[in-house]
């Protein structure tokens, strides 16, 4: 009777799961290019093209192997209000793992990954801040300013809120470090109050996702943020410039998909010695 | 005049100084870090380590004391293809109360002068790794690295990755490039140093000192190749292949056995014979395909083979209480030979596929019995997806397939190691979350390919001597107990015994919460059973092992502030287990454990300064049936304090 029962199963199993399968497959493909604006009637869903994970079309991998093909390949970013709160859901084309232990520094179950998710609340002139944060090397249009940026990090809220306060104080109210962040699968998720955004979650809001890796040992200036160099080291990406002028992001959101290479190559080359304008100016993506 | 002659004197050398120090330092960068530590406890060693190695003189090891230690890390671009670094480390073990040490070390004996603790005390700065960096024209050459690296580029069946201590303490040459570009085919190939201490029979290459049948250690190198390739974008194939290779001069060599005579056949050469040679060999791969982003399959093979000469190399499966990182495999004659086993997993994962926040993992593991990556990964790396047996609420860990498993030299809150040869069996584990919920509940089944009846536990395979019952971490001291005198259960390190027939089941659950309308307050529960089983001889009915162990374990974190984070947790252990003790000629005995742990911790980072702080109570009492012995309990409180910077 056992073995029967056991040998019924798996069909049973088969027959459920299986259509709900291909039934999520066709979903996440037609998303797989470009961004849209869609899902559920709350959540707002992002996608980006899979294997863009190279910045302005040159940039490549530290060569430690705790850096695996795909940890810093933006796909997906899901922003799903539940009742008070808001969680941001930031996806990956590789599993999230946690070579460094990150429990043993207080931190939240991954390693090497850290995700800047900046939104623009009000697309009004002189509203918001049009430099990124300490490390990206990158800044916004004055009409795209961003009014509130979040945070995921490997790193516990602690060591998040000191560099804050150590390296861009000016923008502490701005900046969202989660109250729990946590990973799952090729998801790292990050829970805030939904108090703290200013006012309900609206797709008019401008997103943009700067996907970065998270630095224990930054250095003076940066915030938590891996370096990119013109060659890549153990444990510094390559394919940039040694002198800070080109966008520390691995990745981003880019409507149309093919558009992120100019967007991030469109930095000054020549300088040394960078000033604001000659950082790559990142668009914000706005919902319909 | 005098003074006006010294102070153009002043100014020449400064304008001197000045031209000198504007010397190009552009390229040079220069960071550190600070470290401090306060440890206490309810005991009376003293020191700043929880467990070191008590064998030494000059133990550093103990509960009470204050140490600090200074790091400092140069760094030079001498142009986008050459980088070049050094690190300045101080040594640990200077205590606070440590005032005039420098270094005299008097072995065996606290002289009064207040200087006879040894270098170790001294907090001398020394040199810890060297490196240069350089990318050459030459074609298919990317890199070349000489001097010091921790290993990270090889993996835990082969040459594992450095534990953290010893984390630039190992240097080789290093060549890695593209063959094909865009991933589809790259290698690195190294040749490093082989330790002198840890790799090899009797944990060493050739150590007079503690091993009389060689002294040769210079010559000791380790190989490896590896081949990548990732001929699809959804295909990644990875190749290593790694030898050790320990070699000592050949002691019949006719230059070392009588006069430099041409007539006897010297010739001011000598030759070398190997007393020790591992090789080591995986091929795994990852497959995700792009058109199912939710599914990923991923599998490695290995193999792996030992060899240990006994003419050069002492059994310490015979001659040190079965304590040994190499089996001294021997044929039906007698005779040396290589001690060889595969090893494989398969793993499968799915990721929320049905967009619900439900995923799940699988892995089948098989790994030969005797099986063994001497230069593997000793700590901080874990190679199966279960949680195992061995970590507990508190303590962290993960599996190693090696015997050369390192859990020493580590304070009492950090991660525990065991070693996984010969587990043979499969993980299922899910994990849901929604919104501030995730759950993960795990199924494990482990066989054992070390079953076996009547093994040669007294030449060729090491038990370690202490191989029954489950390992409580807690109890582990510094000193007095680094021999078992405490009973804290079997070696982590065990893996076979001269009768086993076991069968282990390892289910778990985990819970963490965040609560909502609270401000950064989140819980964490734990809940595994173990059930353990070892029919041991099959010949002897009395002798049958049954070992429950059931832990519970509550944990809330609170971010009080932005810089602020405080835990409070709570662990209940209990350990039940018939037929624990004994030998098969004497009879086996129970025991009975329960343990209660309560931390507090407070975690504060303001301006770069990273404060930590944890405070530990446990009781432990412990039931022993075996006639003779005697209950313990144990009713300690400890805490660990650290203050870092960097800069």
């Amino acid at each position: 009777m056992q073995r029967i029962l056991l040998g019924r199963m798996p069909l049973a199993v088969i027959a459920v799961v299986l259509p709900c399968l291909a039934c999520a497959t066709a979903q996440q493909a037609t998303g797989a290019a470009g961004v849209t604006a869609a899902s559920g009637p709350q959540t707002i869903d992002y996608t980006d093209l899979i294997g863009d994970d190279y910045g302005p079309g040159t940039y490549k991998y530290p060569t430690d192997q705790v850096y695996k093909p795909g940890s810093f390949d933006l796909t997906e970013l899901q922003i799903v209000p539940t009742g008070d709160t808001v969680e941001f859901q930031v996806s990956v084309a590789s599993r999230i793992e946690d070579p460094w232990d990150s429990k043993a520094w207080g931190g939240n179950g991954f390693s090497v990954q850290m995700v800047f998710i900046f939104i623009d609340t009000d697309h009004v002139v002189g509203s918001g801040v049009t430099e990124g944060l300490p490390g990206l090397n990158i800044r916004f249009k004055p009409e795209e300013a961003w009014d509130r940026v979040i945070i995921l990090s490997p790193q516990g809220p602690a060591r998040v809120n000191s560099e804050i306060e150590t390296k861009c104080p000016q923008w502490k109210d701005r900046i969202i470090v989660p109250k729990l962040t946590r990973a799952q699968g090729k998801t790292i998720i990050g829970v805030i109050d939904a108090a703290q955004l200013g006012g309900p979650v609206r797709r008019s809001w401008g997103v943009q996702v700067a996907m970065q890796s998270n630095e224990g040992f930054p250095d003076k200036g940066d915030l938590l943020t891996r370096k990119v160099n013109e060659f890549e080291g153990q444990h510094r990406f390559g394919g940039g410039s040694d002198y800070n002028n080109d966008p520390h992001v691995i990745d981003i959101l880019s409507d149309p998909p093919e558009a992120q290479k100019a967007i991030l190559n469109a930095y000054n080359h020549e300088t040394t010695t960078p000033k604001f304008e000659d950082l790559a100016v990142v668009p914000m993506i706005y919902g319909k | 005049m005098a003074s006006r002659r010294c102070t153009l004197g002043m100014a020449f050398a400064l304008g001197l100084f000045s031209q000198r120090a504007i010397a190009d330092i552009a390229n040079i960068d220069i960071s550190g870090k600070e470290y401090t530590k306060f440890m206490f406890q309810n005991d009376n060693t003293q020191g700043c380590l929880s467990l070191s190695n008590p064998f030494w003189v000059d133990n550093i090891g103990g509960h009470n004391g204050v140490c600090s230690e200074l790091e400092l890390n140069i760094k030079a671009k001498l142009g986008s293809r050459v980088t070049a670094g050094a690190r300045l480390q101080s040594r640990w073990g200077a205590l606070w109360q440590d005032w005039w040490e420098n270094g005299d070390l008097r072995p065996g004996v606290q002289d009064t002068s207040g200087e006879s603790s040894g270098l170790n005390h001294a907090a001398y700065i020394k040199l810890r790794s060297t490196w240069v960096r350089l990318a050459p024209p030459i074609p298919f050459v990317r890199w070349v690295t000489v001097g010091s690296t921790d290993f990270s580029m090889w993996n835990e069946w082969t040459i594992g990755k450095s534990r953290y201590i010893d984390r630039d303490n190992g240097a080789g040459v290093f060549v890695e490039g593209n063959i094909l570009d865009k991933r589809r085919l790259s290698y690195s190939f190294g040749a490093m140093g082989l330790p002198k201490l840890y790799v090899g029979p009797g944990w060493n290459t050739g150590l007079s000192y503690n091993e009389p049948l060689a002294a040769l250690w210079g010559t000791d190198w380790a190989y490896a190749l590896k081949v990548e390739s990732s001929p699809i974008s959804d295909l990644q194939l990875k190749a290593i292949g790694s030898v050790t290779q320990d070699w000592e001069a050949d002691k019949y060599d006719s230059d070392l056995t009588g006069k430099q005579s041409a007539a006897r056949g010297t010739d001011h050469a000598i030759g070398l014979a190997t007393r020790f040679r591992g090789i080591n060999v995986t091929l795994d791969g990852t497959y995700a395909p792009s058109k199912l982003d939710w599914l990923s399959v991923s599998g490695l093979v290995a193999y792996s083979n030992n060899y240990v000469n006994p003419t050069y190399a002492t059994n310490l499966v015979t001659n040190g209480q079965g304590f040994s990182p190499v089996v001294f495999k021997q044929n039906s004659k007698g005779e040396s030979i290589p001690s060889q086993s595969a090893a494989g997993k398969l793993d499968f994962e799915l990721y929320d596929p049905f967009r619900i926040g439900l995923s799940a993992k699988g892995e089948y593991f098989n790994i030969g019995s005797e099986y063994n990556a001497i230069m593997g990964a000793r700590r901080e790396a874990d190679v199966l997806l279960t949680d195992g047996i061995l970590p507990s609420g508190f303590i962290r860990g993960g599996q190693l397939p090696t015997l050369n498993i390192a859990n020493e030299f580590v304070d009492w809150d950090e991660p525990w190691y065991e070693s996984c040869i010969g587990w043979h069996g499969g993980t299922l584990l899910l994990d849901y979350v929604h919104g501030g919920l995730k759950l993960s509940a795990e199924g494990t089944v482990i066989g054992y390919n070390t079953n076996q009846q009547n093994r040669d536990t007294k030449k060729q395979f090491p038990d370690f001597l202490y191989t029954n019952g489950f390992t409580d971490t807690a109890v582990y001291t510094v000193n007095s107990d680094y021999a078992n005198v405490y009973d804290r259960g079997k070696d982590p390190r065990s893996v076979y015994a001269q009768y086993q027939d076991r069968l282990t089941g390892i289910a778990m659950l985990n819970l963490q919460f965040l609560i909502p309308k609270a401000k950064g307050l989140v819980i964490n529960l734990k809940g595994k059973y173990v059930n353990d089983r070892d029919n041991r001889n099959l010949a002897n009915p009395n002798d049958d092992y049954l070992g429950h162990l059931i832990l519970g374990f509550a944990q809330i974190d609170w971010q009080a502030t932005n810089e602020l984070k405080l835990t409070a947790a709570y662990e209940f252990a209990r350990y039940l287990e018939d037929n624990r003790t004994g030998t098969q000629t004497g009879g086996y005995w129970n025991a009975f454990s329960t343990k209660n742990t309560a931390r507090v911790g407070a975690f504060y980072a303001f301006g770069g300064v990273v404060v930590g702080y944890t405070l530990e109570y446990f009781n432990k009492f412990m039931v022993r049936t075996q006639p003779g012995s005697y209950d313990q309990y144990w009713n300690v409180w400890r805490s660990k304090g650290t203050v870092e910077v960097a800069f």
